[in-house]
């Protein structure tokens, strides 16, 4: 797995297969889409790697807030998804240390959004032409409350998640 | 993307579905398709306002709502390019978003940005003129669609800009200048060249 950290606007790629992407036949992968959204957040960074194995699989344990999520995030723990309405998600979480926060957002394949009033998590993944492998990246970290604005910091914890995402999936 | 070389057409919101104005019922539906349009419209304002106000949810709604659009601006000026100019496209427009004092405004701006960031794109990635065209498909030739891009991609980025703001989005010479940062003479004499190279080279 390579890794690049980088502040919006994400580094220009050859475009990914399209069968999962986020905005399907609308012309702008998951991946792009992320580098889109933290542009608007002043302090998001963006972590982004190649992981070698297989997007469904990828996404699996990405998606998985129950399980898998709490896995590689590493403040997400006890994570209980309460609602579900089409591609809109209301789940429950208490961080490592206790704080509970009730996120709100959207995921379908490929992509992930969600916020709480102190939280904000955004994950991308798109699968890479040929079967060579899944581009993955993610963004987010603690917000001033209530604000699009993530308190300095992030790239450090966005760096661990990605390191357990890889390790996950090896 | 096929460019209406008739004259412009009246400029379509995003998603909006252009429909034939004959007789009441088909009326109906152009007042209905209307209003349709309009309701996106202010949806869109809307996910603006909310998220100038910091909820990211609405960012990402807004995002669904204005990737069609950029899209429908870029892939005709940016052509192989069109995911770089609309990811571009949208990082300006989400950077700035909090700075636009009117978000009624947001789809004259949005647009604005877009045809800039297109052009911008597609003078990066210039790449060398293809070769004489083949011949001229039948209709209904699924080979059309690709044939058109193909002449598309023949005239210069300036060139399909003036052609997209003026024949698909249905803006004036006046505005179409205002928006290209250019005077309206060299809308004019850009949109009479690229008409003219685009009929020279479809005809062959």
């Amino acid at each position: 797995m390579t890794y690049d950290e980088t502040g919006p606007p994400g580094p220009q790629r050859p475009e990914a297969a399209s069968e999962a992407s986020a905005t399907p036949d609308t012309g702008l992968d998951a991946v792009r889409r992320l580098h889109v959204m933290a542009a608007g957040i002043p302090g998001a960074r963006v972590v982004e790697g190649v992981l070698d194995a297989e997007f469904a699989d990828v996404w699996a344990v990405m998606s998985d807030l129950e399980g898998g999520f709490g896995e590689f995030q590493p403040d997400m723990r006890n994570v209980r998804v309460t609602a579900r309405d089409g591609d809109r998600v209301t789940a429950h979480a208490r961080s490592r240390y206790g704080m509970r926060a009730r996120l709100d957002g959207v995921v379908r394949p490929g992509w992930c959004w969600l916020q709480s009033r102190f939280v904000i998590i955004g994950m991308a993944a798109e699968p890479l032409p040929d079967g060579a492998g899944t581009r993955v990246a993610l963004t987010g970290g603690l917000r001033i409350p209530g604000r699009a604005l993530i308190v300095p910091g992030a790239g450090r914890e966005l760096r661990r998640s990605l390191d357990r995402l890889t390790r996950r999936m090896d | 993307m096929i460019v209406a070389m008739t004259g412009p057409v009246p400029h379509r919101p995003p998603d909006a579905v252009a429909r034939p104005a004959a007789g009441p019922r088909a009326e109906g539906r152009t007042v209905g398709a209307s209003a349709t349009a309009d309701a996106r419209r202010e949806r869109g304002v809307a996910l603006a306002r909310a998220a100038r106000g910091g909820d990211t949810i609405a960012m990402n709604d807004l995002l669904d709502h204005l990737i069609p659009y950029v899209s429908a601006i870029c892939a005709p000026i940016a052509l192989s390019s069109r995911q770089d100019a609309v990811q571009e496209t949208l990082v300006v427009v989400f950077r700035k978003l909090r700075g636009l004092q009117e978000p009624a405004a947001l789809y004259g701006w949005v647009r604005a940005i877009a045809a800039r960031e297109a052009v911008r794109v597609a003078r990066r990635d210039a790449r060398d003129i293809p070769a004489e065209p083949a011949d001229l498909p039948a209709p209904g030739d699924p080979q059309l669609a690709a044939d058109i891009d193909d002449v598309l991609a023949r005239l210069s980025p300036e060139h399909r800009a003036v052609l997209v703001l003026r024949d698909v989005e249905g803006l004036d010479e006046q505005e179409a200048a205002a928006l290209l940062g250019v005077p309206e003479g060299t809308v004019k004499s850009r949109l009479h060249r690229a008409r003219a190279g685009f009929r020279r080279m479809w005809t062959g």
